[in-house]
């Protein structure tokens, strides 16, 4: 088995686009298409901030590795954020590898954690959930707590825009859940760039066209650190939507690439049917919503927990407290 | 009549326990070792005697075959 471009030996076929590629041309190959995602969508601009969420996985390990680079290259600033959402056995294994690179690659890195900010960890949040039996999994919670955590870090820390290492399997998975869900509002924001409204730092998607197979190769050839656990969490419809396409791409190769641009074909025509709505402040912790209370505090509420002093913690000090 | 030679590879599913040996066909590539095992390719990345290589490689007896579960998110 031999590279299509360079004749080495093989690693990974590209199945839907019917090549074959080495080591070194797979490198070059995700590095490629990442700074073509930066500069199409023109993603980040000279001068700003980006602050990108790190699990400490191999989608966000390998943004922040591209990121930096591509920072160092345009003169814009990068900073590292890990949301602790309090999950034993879990979090604790891959804080330290995000740590690990931040450090390396001499990006400044920071922790939020559900506990100062909600009072409570998820693990706590699912065990309150349960007891109560209210109608929402332990996807819903975190989903939509470590969204309003992620804003508010990206906030406080002055960037212009917020990066999340979403690949293309995990934006094809959200199109088809919001299908399956008929859920229009989170539908039409979905895309390689999201502009929001006031009070919501920008959104951005680098890795957005790159399969999560090709990811974790680009990891795994460039000898990059990250964690490979699963979320003791992660489950139910989700789970069921992520093996369907994979095997629909397996049986039918470049499926996932074609669901991709139908729905950016669709998009601006989806974004036409928006109905309008006016921005407001959370009555309870001001942050955005276009209802009375932000969905973070209508789940806290259900959950008769408050929301703690949120604190966004320097790693670096987080180890140091750990040692003391 | 010809009889059916097979070949024996060890498979260790990374995170899944110790390595096992399999019979399989002569020639077996690596993709038919997968779906016999129940692995989906797009989920898994494969080293072959300690590199890493495309999911059409022919496996040959005495091979070292080991299964990386990479897709872990959903």
């Amino acid at each position: 088995m031999r590279c299509s471009f360079c004749g080495r030996r093989a690693v990974y076929n590209r199945r839907y686009a019917g090549t074959l590629l080495c080591d070194r041309c797979m490198v070059k190959s995700v590095e490629r298409r990442f700074r073509r995602a930066m500069g199409e969508h023109r993603l980040v601009s000279p001068g700003e901030r980006v602050a990108l969420a790190v699990s400490g996985g191999k989608d966000s390990v390998s943004c922040m590795h591209l990121l930096a680079d591509y920072c160092s290259r345009k003169n814009c600033e990068l900073v590292a954020v890990t949301v602790d959402e309090g999950i034993k056995g879990y979090r604790e294994k891959s804080l330290p590898i995000a740590r690990e690179n931040a450090e390396m690659l001499g990006v400044e890195h920071f922790v939020v954690g559900f506990e100062q900010a909600f009072g409570a960890t998820l693990d706590k949040i699912v065990k309150l959930a349960k007891r109560k039996k209210t109608e929402f999994n332990p996807c819903t919670y975190c989903g939509v707590m470590r969204r309003s955590l992620l804003n508010q870090a990206a906030r406080e820390l002055g960037a212009d825009k917020l990066a999340t290492a979403h690949n293309l399997d995990d934006e094809v998975q959200a199109i088809m859940l919001n299908y399956v869900r008929a859920d229009f509002s989170r539908l039409y924001r979905l895309g390689p760039s999201y502009q929001p409204r006031e009070g919501f730092v920008p959104r951005i998607k680098p890795l957005r066209e790159i399969p999560e197979k090709e990811v974790a190769l680009y990891a795994l050839l460039k000898g990059i650190k990250v964690h490979l656990g699963v979320c003791p969490y992660a489950g139910g419809i989700h789970t069921e939507i992520r093996d369907f396409l994979n095997k629909l791409e397996t049986n039918h190769p470049n499926s996932k690439f074609m669901i991709l641009r139908m729905f950016d074909r669709m998009k601006p025509h989806l974004i036409e049917a928006v109905p309008e709505f006016e921005m407001r402040k959370c009555e309870m912790c001001g942050e955005p919503t276009s209802t009375s209370i932000c969905k973070s505090c209508e789940l806290l509420q259900g959950l008769e927990l408050k929301r703690g002093q949120k604190t966004l913690i320097s790693a670096k000090s987080l180890v140091n407290m750990a040692a003391s | 009549m010809t009889k059916l030679v097979g070949i024996t590879v060890k498979v260790r599913v990374i995170g899944q326990g110790a390595a096992r040996s399999i019979k399989v066909p002569q020639k077996t590539k690596i993709a038919d070792l997968l779906d016999q095992l129940g692995q989906n390719r797009e989920t898994v990345v494969v080293r072959l005697n300690g590199k890493v290589v495309a999911e059409e490689e022919r496996l040959a007896d005495g091979d070292s075959v080991e299964i990386l579960l990479v897709v872990t998110g959903g």
